[in-house]
């Protein structure tokens, strides 16, 4: 009688026991979907303020006129429609503190930027999409929330050493190079802390070549006799001669895990 | 029926005391514990700004929202550059804004105020936007105040650098760049010069090392009660959770 019992009880325990776990690696699952999901959206609102950037020059690099677009509140509204016209979908919601620290960020970098965007009697500012990535990234990592992203190509080819890809990173574009896909790793590291990372490859566009094409593609040269190009871009760099077929670089994303779960 | 023994008498006696001194040092420390704050501030444009006998710029707001719902009497005390630090050593203020020399092992609260960005100030015509590009600088004249900590970027770049000493190396750094004397001017925070409401700098441009920032602190003086510090570090913590100063000043 007691040893039925007893058999009984085990049985009980060890079927909790499956069933618990079960129901903790349902979760976990479930969890990380989650998290992915947090990190792609995070990639998405970070690729629409860069492609607005990149609209915005000709206003960005006027000498005069209103500009109230590129701040505060404003500039988000128009990330936010940005993101609708490129993705055809909603903006995400704003339901993770991650997503809302990365829109502050951003407003906070155009603030940085407003003395010179105000400014009549420069030019070229030099917040192209690559520098205003960079700029992001910079504004981020002081933050200390665990999160970092980062526009970033195979090392012999940067141009800023703050850019440098790191050994992950490395290894990734060696993978996607040839074949480019989205590549999510649940078991990375980031400064020696559990991490989610992503790394999302970027398709060479037309306007990357102005800057790292050939000569023919410097806005500086066009109207020029040929004998007068040069081939330095706008923004001081010597030119790569990249064309359409080449590896357009990538964003790296990482979130650490202790921020997410 | 209770017996006490000499050895019971000594201990009622005993706890009697110490209940008797806990009550005086409860009602000591309370008498002593004054709701009060002088802080020390120094001029920060564009976040703090002196001009006549007032005090604004939106750290100044910022702080106030943070301290008000401490109910602290809070006396503001304009410190010139410099002395800050020694009326904070001395204990003549409790606390000291902003404040961004780490080098000088004086505490602070937790939090960051914000991060100033160091970077170069040229002539317009002379600007440099993007200061990764550091093959632009061979051969350029760049004036450093005497012991500021230069970043990397500039150091190992081939500029010609050219320390200027002084307590206001800066302001000679960049009159010397407005007359042409040097190609440009490193400043720790070209923010506090290159803004708007500046009219004096108008011919300069600057631009940044971005990436290479350092935190701006609340000081706290050696002489701060303990309890006041924690208050006041908890409050800041959980300001910047809800804001941050930095979006603050950007919204």
């Amino acid at each position: 009688m007691v040893s039925s019992c007893m058999h009984i009880v085990i049985k009980s325990i060890v079927v909790a026991v499956l069933l618990n776990f079960s129901f903790l690696s349902t979760l976990s699952y479930g969890q990380g979907d989650k998290n992915q999901y947090i990190l792609n959206d995070i990639t998405k609102m970070y690729m629409a303020s860069m492609t607005f950037i990149f609209k915005s020059q000709p206003l960005i690099n006027q000498r005069a006129g209103d500009k109230t677009v590129l701040f505060g509140d404003n500039f988000i509204d128009n990330i936010k429609t940005t993101y609708r016209a490129k993705y055809g979908d909603e903006f995400p919601e704003l339901d993770h503190f991650l997503k809302k620290m990365l829109l502050q960020a951003m407003v906070e970098v155009m603030e940085d930027n407003r003395a010179l965007f105000n400014d009549d009697e420069i030019g070229f500012k030099g917040i192209i999409p690559a520098i205003f990535a960079a700029q992001l990234s910079a504004k981020l990592s002081t933050k200390g929330i665990g999160l970092k992203i980062k526009f970033t190509r195979t090392k012999d080819d940067i141009r800023n050493v703050l850019n440098l890809p790191d050994e992950w990173e490395e290894m990734v574009m060696k993978k996607v190079i040839d074949k480019p896909a989205v590549y999510f790793d649940n078991n990375g590291m980031l400064e020696g802390n559990p991490a989610y990372r992503q790394f999302t490859p970027l398709p060479m566009a037309a306007h990357c070549l102005k800057c790292h094409g050939s000569m023919k593609h410097n806005p500086l040269n066009f109207g020029k006799d040929k004998s007068q190009w040069t081939n330095i871009d706008m923004t001081g760099f010597e030119m790569e001669n990249w064309t359409l077929s080449d590896f357009g670089g990538g964003v790296s994303l990482s979130i650490e895990k202790s921020v997410l779960e | 029926m209770i017996f006490l023994t000499h050895r019971d008498t000594e201990n009622h006696l005993k706890s009697s005391l110490n209940f008797f001194l806990f009550c005086i040092l409860f009602l000591f420390a309370g008498s002593t514990y004054s709701k009060s704050l002088k802080i020390g501030i120094v001029e920060y444009p564009p976040h703090l700004i002196f001009q006549k006998n007032q005090v604004s710029g939106k750290l100044f707001d910022y702080i106030n929202n943070v301290l008000s719902p401490l109910n602290y009497d809070i006396e503001i005390v304009r410190l010139p550059n410099g002395r800050g630090v020694l009326e904070l050593k001395k204990g003549n203020v409790d606390m000291l804004l902003p404040y961004d020399d780490v080098t000088k092992g004086i505490d602070t609260l937790a939090s960051p105020l914000f991060h100033p960005v160091p970077g170069l100030c040229f002539k317009k015509e002379n600007f440099i936007p993007i200061l990764s590009a550091t093959h632009r600088f061979k051969e350029l004249t760049v004036g450093v105040p005497l012991g500021a900590s230069i970043v990397p970027a500039l150091k190992n770049s081939e500029a010609i650098l050219l320390e200027i000493k002084g307590d206001d190396a800066i302001s000679r750094g960049i009159a010397l760049t407005q007359i042409g004397r040097i190609d440009a001017f490193y400043h720790p925070s070209p923010a506090q010069v290159y803004h708007q409401e500046n009219k004096a700098y108008k011919e300069l441009a600057c631009s940044y090392f971005h990436g290479y920032s350092n935190g701006v602190f609340i000081a706290v003086s050696p002489f701060m009660k303990h309890k006041d510090f924690q208050v006041v570090d908890a409050r800041l913590k959980e300001a910047m959770a809800v804001m941050t100063y930095s979006y603050y000043f950007a919204k």
